[in-house]
């Protein structure tokens, strides 16, 4: 029979072998690949020798790396506005649902049963040129001729990316508002705080460290989003994504592609580190 | 120490990182990629092929009424695809070692594939349906005087525009044009870009020099502001939006014409004086496929009069059979390929070779107009 540490051992060991082959193991092989001098037949037994020419084109590349700041500072603003949108929804599903709590989060979840992309194209018909926003504007007398910011822009991207995030985004705030001690809102009230002050001084504070964790959950993924600035962006709204994409698939160099997939990761991974420096979860939490 | 201590400890993943590095650096293999393939094909004449076959195709193309012949004449052929997006992404996948027993691209991407190693040659002898294409067609599916490819559909490129909103068109310099701004579609490809300036500007672009290619790398950096958006996929982000209205002149292949007439859209394809583009689709059997004689057999079959009759008369492709071709007489698909003008071929500018290091330059170019 297992003890408590073989029972531990025996639950913790195959997610760690799950994430060591299908996580670290294609990161290591990327960061490999960005070292290879040259595109042409992929063949890890032969030998060559590394290089950092990779890294030198991307860097050197003002557009590649202008690109890369665009990304990040709209991976900020969706991330910014996907949690601001979810902390409503977080509060009302911890305080206010009550024993209807379970339905509300069941319908916050309906999203997930559809498709990414079908969500996404979804938008296409809702912001296009004869879509739902434009047709319902005409008809309203608001406007004569169809809107055409309202798709291939970066605000089409940015608001397809929020819908996108805001189901994600309200879960680990809800879960850290339903950690909040409610003794600690009742003492607050006794000792005068009125609703507004026990929310800033008392519900904002303990919940941070949950909103905290939306932001970068929503962050890291979209700063290298490709698949909805394909669809619902234009020639002006590219993303860093969409060039490793190209990279790898139009220039059919996967060393490059390789390298500027690593150059992204360690950017992600340093602004990550930056922020948790800046943002002290911990005594937040406290 | 506790469990969790021990288990946090890296030792799999550092394990796995220097089995990765030793593979990735070893100097063990020698064999060159022609080397590798003889052998397979001598290990292929001893044990019996197995009666499955992976393709490797454009997005779209793994439509069973592409190849309903093989599929009729094999019923119990298990055939499986793989998708690439364009040529460099089916290259890159053949590189990235694919295990595709053929594989399809398009005219001026022939020579890499001899070049690396990873197509063999085509004993045409087996072909039931190769005398119905024409000798032009075969000739571009030979490399250094051997047929390694195949040719199956075809088409032409040119500019595609709405009759309402813009008079006729006579040149390719009408995707450069201010008067459409928000209007316009290229096709998201940098080859296709230098094709495009070349004929504006007369350039041979089998020769474009480093001045000629930052010229039009500007002049496609300028134009990007007119673009509504680069189209990657005909009947996905191009035909729909010129059928609505909101593309109004764009870089496009026959298809999407022929979809633009049926539904009524009115929509004309320009004969520019600088002459339209022709490509070629050609197929190719992978230097390492387990099963070449399947997959002469899917060639072959897809030669047949149904699979490619089923390309022109449904997906309004040009087929490489020329019987299935003189058979078409639909007034849509004839104006769609331009069969009844005798003089077209004339006036058409047949896609070149292209050699690994303009691919590169001109791929990379693209790539910096569409990040700026």
């Amino acid at each position: 029979m297992l003890g408590r540490r073989g029972l531990l051992r025996f639950l913790i060991v195959p997610p760690y072998l799950w994430l060591a082959a299908f996580l670290l193991a294609p990161v290591v092989l990327i960061a490999i690949m960005s070292l290879r001098p040259e595109v042409g037949p992929i063949n890890f037994a032969r030998a060559w020798q590394p290089t950092l020419d990779q890294y030198r084109t991307i860097v050197g590349t003002v557009a590649y790396m202008r690109q890369l700041g665009i990304s990040a500072l709209m991976a900020l603003i969706v991330a910014a506005a996907a949690t601001a949108l979810a902390y409503p929804i977080a509060y009302f599903l911890a305080f206010r649902a009550g024993d209807r709590a379970p339905l509300f989060l069941f319908l916050l979840l309906v999203p997930f049963a559809v498709s990414f992309l079908l969500r996404v194209m979804a938008w296409r018909l809702m912001l296009g040129t004869n879509g739902a926003i434009n047709s319902f504007l005409e008809w309203l007398g608001v406007i004569h001729d169809p809107l055409d910011l309202l798709i291939y822009s970066r605000a089409a991207v940015v608001i397809t990316l929020v819908y996108v995030w805001i189901p994600f985004a309200a879960l680990p705030i809800y879960a850290a508002m339903g950690r909040i001690d409610r003794r600690q809102l009742e003492a607050a009230a006794d000792l005068g705080a009125g609703p507004w002050s026990r929310f800033w001084r008392v519900t904002v504070p303990l919940s941070l460290p949950g909103a905290a964790a939306s932001f970068f959950m929503v962050f890291i993924p979209s700063i290298g989003e490709y698949v909805t600035p394909r669809l619902v962006g234009g020639s002006e709204t590219y993303m860093y994504g969409q060039l490793i994409q190209d990279l790898f698939g139009r220039a059919a160099s996967w060393a490059s592609g390789s390298a500027a997939a690593v150059i992204m990761l360690l950017l992600t991974v340093l602004l990550v580190l930056l922020a948790t420096r800046i943002i002290d979860l911990r005594r937040l939490a406290t | 120490m506790t469990v969790l201590d021990k288990l946090a400890r890296p030792w799999p993943a550092v394990l796995m990182i220097l089995a990765v590095m030793l593979a990735a650096c070893g100097t063990g293999g020698s064999t060159t990629p022609g080397a590798a393939s003889a052998s397979a094909q001598e290990s292929q004449s001893k044990a019996p092929e197995p009666n499955e076959l992976t393709v490797l195709e454009w997005g779209g193309y793994e439509d069973p009424k592409f190849w309903t012949d093989f599929a009729d004449a094999n019923p119990t052929a298990d055939v499986n695809f793989e998708l690439g997006n364009n040529d460099a992404d089916i290259l890159g996948l053949m590189e990235g070692g694919s295990e595709a027993d053929v594989f399809h691209f398009y005219t001026g991407w022939q020579q890499f594939y001899v070049d690396e190693g990873l197509v063999q040659e085509i004993d045409t002898s087996k072909l039931t349906n190769w005398d119905k294409v024409p000798d032009s067609f075969k000739a571009l599916g030979q490399v250094n005087g051997k047929q390694y490819y195949i040719p199956w559909d075809w088409g032409f490129t040119s500019i595609l525009y709405n009759t309402k909103k813009v008079p006729e068109v006579t040149s390719w310099d009408a995707l450069f044009n201010p008067d459409y701004s928000g209007h316009i579609a290229m096709w998201d490809d940098g080859p296709a870009a230098v094709t495009v300036s070349s004929y504006v500007h007369g350039y041979d672009e089998t020769a474009i020099t480093d001045e000629q290619l930052a010229s039009i790398e500007q002049e496609w950096k300028q134009q990007k502001p007119l673009n509504l958006h680069y189209w990657d996929s005909e009947y996905e982000n191009l035909c729909p939006e010129v059928m609505s209205g909101d593309i109004w002149v764009a870089y496009a292949w026959q298809g999407c014409y022929a979809t633009a007439l049926y539904e009524g859209t009115p929509v004309a394809y320009a004969n520019p004086k600088e002459g339209r583009n022709s490509w070629v689709g050609l197929y190719g059997i992978s230097a390492d496929s387990d099963s070449p004689d399947l997959a002469l057999k899917f060639l072959d079959d897809k030669l047949a009069e149904t699979s490619c009759g089923n390309a022109v008369t449904l997906f309004y492709y040009g087929c490489a059979n020329a019987d299935v071709m003189a058979a078409v007489t639909d007034p849509v698909l004839v104006q769609a390929f331009s069969i009844d003008d005798p003089s077209i071929l004339e006036n058409t500018n047949f896609t070149p070779p292209v050699t690994a290091a303009q691919r590169d330059a001109w791929t990379a170019m693209w790539t910096r107009v569409k990040a700026e």
